[in-house]
């Protein structure tokens, strides 16, 4: 009896692995679309950063569908989803799927820039166009790959440029600060980008140490760097890396003149959620916000919130601007080879809910779009622009009120 | 030297926490002879039963902690009575091969929470999560110091337990030698589901105490899963005192190596001992009691 129990499980293993072959195929439509892949963490742990993004990408895709501009000659745009998990083995493969069985025309995605990284360096190989979402270490547009397009995100380095500007100004007065980022490669680029400018200014680093991403305990990290006395810091995290940081620098009572987040995970909802009265006067560099006097944005931002129940933040804002650059750049294209493609992306000048993208060569970066920076800060639980002074939503608060004296 | 002293404070009390975790893991593994690798994720499924009793019923994480227990007490038993008593019943599947079931558990417990939760990062904010208690310059957080209480609590509980009660002392003997116990009248596979639920409990014990300091999302497993690993191999595979022992030495290592090296290497520290320990102690802890 037990031997015919594993035959029937053989032929249901077997049913099984049919059905998911069947359903790996059947995705593949017909020859009047014009597909496009975008990976993007659906599962791991940035799975969350992933969703909105997908969810952006798909409010964008159903608007430009209502207004027919998702039908590109007499191709119909055809949006294929894969999952990195987050990891850059997995992103590899998902790139040479995408490629190799599904044919997509372009690809999109990439939001941890490891696997922006591993994405646009396979897409480059192949000479498959490749706009990169979310992803900005310095190097994915430094290595001079011409089928790579950054629109949406700046270069990691470059996060801080209004931030910098209130400096030159004469707002804010540095003379120790303290550095702590995660030893991501946008952690790395963003420190880096960081040093540059402080020796260009004469500001002493006292501080300047990296981290493991998930950690429960910040605090040996936190009371060293207390001991050094800083006047501000500049942090690069995740969202619940940021969380943790300030709730626990309340915890030690170590206050600093200002606390300047490199974007990432200071401007997320999540953050304020999770670390509660901490959050307050924290400041962090953003590339979009909604009240940002840009057309559309407002709009993004209301319709995200009401279709998925969720505010989201610059990293949505990206995704669904990038749909918009597709949508523009296929429909220009005067036939879906990727030399083509490569072609309409390279002239590209279009309005979006992230201000005007362009591809550009400069400062030794290719097709980079000049980033738009903004300075953020949470006031009352609501993040202000405070930064640069044409866009300000409210006064900046500076020097930051000590813990005790709130 | 109150660097020094807050680094040790906080590597003992987060090291009594991973000891919780890890001595689930280790009881299981000195009784089933298999690797758990769903153990984080039951860890996960523990933080997520007291984090729902937290937010819609209200019910403060600490006794949230006793509903989540006998909860996942009930999962475990189900597991292993279930799904993995039926594979070790099969001789012709190696014990490597019934570590693999563990794994796939691991993902249908992840990606089950994942379709009721989504992906979003929670927390449990409680009037004291962020309380603490100066000694000195050095600042002690008070969620950190309840929990290392109950983890300890628990830890002696579950000696005693082992040491003094009937049901205690044959899963001591099953877990010595399998068949012998099984001469000597014990009901093996009734023992292996219990220790699979004690297993489990203690997992969602360990979670609950860390909830009001941590946060939680569904891949949050994996991170338990690997300390415990390393808290069982430096303690010696199925000793209580072993892990709670190694629970903590883990702990003031990661914290030492934050402080004094790089919190960038904090993991790394982790696992140096890890490899030492495997080379020139390949027993754990609890060799060096026996010689």
């Amino acid at each position: 009896m037990k031997k015919y129990r594993w035959q029937i499980l053989a032929v249901l293993l077997v049913t099984f692995g049919v059905m998911l072959l069947a359903s790996g195929c059947g995705g593949g439509g017909s020859a009047d679309t014009v597909k496009v892949g975008v990976i993007l963490p659906l599962t791991g742990d940035q799975a969350m950063f992933g969703t909105m993004e997908k969810n952006s990408f798909e409010m964008a895709y159903e608007e430009l569908k209502a207004a027919g501009k998702t039908k590109v000659g007499d191709k119909e745009i055809q949006l294929l989803f894969e999952d990195d998990q987050g990891k850059q083995d997995v992103a590899k493969s998902a790139t040479e799927k995408l490629v190799n069985q599904n044919k997509v025309a372009m690809l999109s995605g990439g939001y941890s820039s490891a696997c922006s990284n591993v994405i646009a360096g396979s897409a480059q190989n192949m000479n498959m166009p490749f706009l990169v979402v979310t992803g900005s270490s310095d190097d994915i547009t430094k290595s001079g790959w011409q089928y790579v397009f950054r629109g949406t995100a700046a270069p990691a380095s470059k996060y801080t440029v209004s931030f910098w500007n209130m400096v030159d100004e004469g707002v804010v007065k540095l003379n120790n600060v303290a550095l702590i980022v995660e030893n991501t490669d946008f952690g790395k680029s963003s420190a880096d980008g960081f040093r540059d400018d402080c020796a260009k200014r004469g500001i002493n680093i006292v501080f300047d140490q990296s981290y493991e991403h998930g950690a429960i305990d910040f605090k040996p990290m936190l009371a060293n760097m207390k001991s050094t006395n800083p006047d501000m810091i500049f942090a690069v995290s995740y969202v619940m890396d940021a969380a943790m940081i300030v709730k626990q620098m309340k915890e030690l009572d170590f206050s600093t003149e200002l606390f300047v987040g490199g974007g990432a995970g200071y401007t997320m909802p999540e953050f304020k959620d999770n670390s509660g009265d901490a959050s307050e006067y924290i400041a962090s560099t953003t590339l979009w916000v909604p009240n940002v006097a840009v057309p559309g944005a407002g709009e993004y931002f209301e319709n995200y919130k009401n279709k998925y129940g969720k505010e989201p933040d610059y990293h949505g804002a990206q995704a669904y601007a990038t749909m918009y650059v597709i949508a523009d750049a296929l429909s220009r294209a005067n036939d879906f080879t990727s030399t083509e493609i490569q072609k309409a992306l390279k002239e590209t000048d279009v309005m979006t809910v992230m201000g005007p993208i362009k591809f550009e060569d400069w400062e030794g970066y290719t097709n980079q779009n000049k980033p738009n920076t903004y300075v953020v800060q949470w006031q009352k639980g609501e993040l202000e622009v405070i930064w640069p002074e044409d866009v300000k939503s409210t006064d900046y608060v500076y020097p930051v009120p000590k813990w005790n004296e709130r | 030297m109150e660097l020094f002293g807050q680094t040790v404070i906080c590597g003992i009390l987060l090291g009594g926490m991973y000891s919780l975790i890890a001595i689930g893991m280790t009881l299981i593994m000195g009784v089933m002879k298999i690797i758990n690798l769903a153990h984080g994720a039951l860890v996960m499924v523990g933080m997520y039963v007291t984090y729902l009793c937290f937010t819609y019923l209200g019910i403060d994480p600490y006794i949230g902690m006793f509903i989540a227990m006998p909860v996942l007490f009930f999962i475990g038993c189900l597991i292993q009575k279930y799904m993995i008593n039926r594979l070790v019943e099969v001789e012709s599947i190696l014990p490597e091969n019934q570590v693999l079931l563990t794994v796939g558990i691991m993902l249908v417990l992840t990606e089950g929470i994942r379709v009721f939760f989504k992906s979003d990062y929670r927390s449990v904010i409680t009037t004291y999560s962020s309380n603490t208690v100066f000694v000195g310059d050095m600042s002690i957080n008070v969620a950190m110091l309840i929990g290392f209480f109950f983890a300890m609590l628990f830890t002696s509980l579950l000696h005693l337990f082992l040491t003094k009660t009937d049901l205690g002392k044959s899963i001591r003997a099953t877990s010595q030698d399998r068949d012998a116990a099984v001469y000597m009248g014990v009901n093996s596979s009734k023992i292996t589901m219990i220790t699979f639920g004690i297993g489990s409990a203690l997992a969602a014990a360990g979670g609950s105490l860390l909830l009001p300091l941590f946060y939680l999302f569904p891949d949050i497993g994996h991170l338990f899963t690997a300390k415990a690993f390393i808290i069982t191999i430096l303690g010696g595979m199925g000793s209580t005192m072993g892990a709670a022992i190694g629970g903590m030495i883990l702990g003031i290592a990661e914290s030492l190596g934050a402080t004094y090296i790089s919190m960038g290497y904090k993991d790394v520290v982790g696992l140096v001992i890890f490899i030492l320990v495997l080379l020139f102690l390949p027993g754990g802890f609890r060799s060096l009691v026996k010689r």
